[in-house]
């Protein structure tokens, strides 16, 4: 119990120090330019430290797990996508992987009938809610694309009419909000449903995941519920974007909110498991290709092994061998 | 088995919020049936409000219009000031359309676009 209240009192606390700051210590400019700065500044090396380091960590052999033929005679069918041979087929395999959580698909859960048996089947649930989840983060951060341009790019004013399609509510509910709150929530009780997913869980899977949610929740919030002015949030992010300290307009509170709490997840990310994010496209059994047989991969920090063959041996000890009537390859 | 169990767990919760909410917005329930004031003439001569109160506030102000007019029929807005205004776009607009940009300029800005103009005459489309 204690390693889900304790994320949740966390995250609470995270939401009420902004709101409390600003409500009532005028720390606006705190809140809305030094913390989103520094955030952004610790983000960003962040990610690019955690990447080059892992980019510099050698890979001498091939490890891609398989689950096809790989390729070998003409005449046997192999299968270019589960045991790739060529890069882009290797490509191809990741991109299948980030884009629609392939081996996710195949996620089996095991569970242990009245009778004792033990029955396994497919569990397709947590990549369903992984998918939405995924995706609907991606739609929501690409709509925001909105505040931070002057002219709103065309990708951003695309989404924003495919999203509210429905036209329900006003503002016009954006379907990926619902889709993003209603998949938080299932990544929550997921965790909490099934005593083996609860025993394995820890702080830092409830942490993200109460942070995401809270940060849907307050935006939902600032669209739907208060309706706060939008003006002098749009100018606060392009003068973001462009770099200047200038101080932020008249904002209420929630904004800041959402803001410290974006930051918050900006400064944890290279910290936490949520590096997932650029680490997918460096797992080494992913994205090798299954070639060891066609070529051969050299452990770069071998020792220099001084090899003596068996033509060399003959050269040196030739006529002691024909002396001894011992048969040579040459005479 | 735990399939059901966490269906359970989100609809349950999402439900009883429907029926929470469900049961205060039906209508009568929040004192709305007394009979709506003797209706006032549309009268664009003043604002309702201070001009920085009506651009921060705008939005929850005709929100509010568009619920208490047309679902409540309660179409008599009470000023701060106690004057009376017709809950209607054309106590708005019969003197804002002078400047055929005065929603754009802001809703183009922002790229905020509720469909007003779905129904209603925009004043770019106002003669």
């Amino acid at each position: 119990m204690k390693k889900v209240l304790m994320p949740l009192v966390m995250v609470a606390v995270l939401a009420i120090i902004p709101y409390v700051a600003v409500e009532f210590g005028k720390q606006q400019y705190l809140f809305g330019v030094v913390i989103p700065y520094a955030a952004a500044v610790l983000f960003i090396t962040g990610f690019i430290y955690r990447i080059v380091d892992w980019l510099r960590r050698p890979v001498p052999f091939r490890i891609p797990t398989t689950a096809g033929q790989e390729k070998s005679l003409d005449w046997i069918r192999r299968n270019p996508i589960e045991s790739p041979h060529r890069a882009w087929e290797a490509a191809a395999r990741v991109l299948s992987e980030v884009l629609f959580f392939r081996s996710l698909f195949r996620n089996t859960r095991a569970e242990q009938h009245k009778d004792t048996t033990l029955a396994y089947a497919s569990d397709k649930w947590l990549w369903l809610g992984g998918l939405a989840f995924h995706w609907s983060l991606l739609v929501i951060v690409l709509r925001h694309a909105r505040f931070f341009f002057v002219m709103v790019p065309g990708f951003s004013d695309f989404l924003d009419h495919a999203d509210s399609f429905f036209d329900v509510t006003l503002p016009a509910l954006y379907l990926s909000d619902a889709l993003a709150l209603a998949a938080v929530t299932f990544l929550v009780v997921r965790r909490f449903a099934d005593a083996k997913v609860r025993l394995i869980s820890l702080p830092t899977d409830y942490f993200p995941l109460f942070l995401i949610g809270g940060i849907v929740t307050v935006g939902i919030l600032m669209r739907y519920v208060v309706r706060i002015n939008i003006m002098p949030v749009k100018d606060q992010m392009l003068s973001l974007v462009n770099l200047s300290f200038a101080p932020p307009g008249e904002i209420g509170s929630l904004f800041y909110v959402h803001l410290f709490l974006v930051s918050v997840l900006l400064v944890y990310f290279p910290l936490s498991k949520l590096m997932h994010m650029g680490g997918i496209f460096l797992s080494p059994t992913r994205n090798l290709c299954n070639n060891s047989r066609e070529k051969r991969h050299v452990n770069p920090w071998n020792y220099d092994i001084k090899f003596r063959t068996y033509s060399e041996y003959e050269d040196d000890f030739r006529e002691k061998m024909k002396k001894a009537k011992l048969p040579v390859e040459k005479q | 088995m735990r399939i059901k169990k966490m269906l359970l767990l989100i609809a349950v919760p999402v439900l009883m919020l429907f029926a929470v909410v469900a049961f205060f917005r039906q209508p009568g329930h929040a004192e709305t049936a007394k009979a709506p004031p003797a209706p006032v003439a549309v009268d664009s001569t003043k604002c309702i409000a201070p001009a920085e109160y009506m651009r921060a506030n705008h939005m929850q102000v005709l929100y509010a219009w568009r619920n208490s007019s047309v679902r409540e029929g309660n179409r008599v807005y009470i000023a701060k000031n106690g004057s009376r205004f017709q809950k209607s776009l054309n106590t708005c607009l019969g003197c804002h359309s002078t400047n055929r940009l005065f929603c754009f300029n802001c809703h183009m800005y922002a790229n905020v676009k509720p469909k007003c103009w779905n129904c209603h005459l925009s004043p770019m489309e106002t003669p």
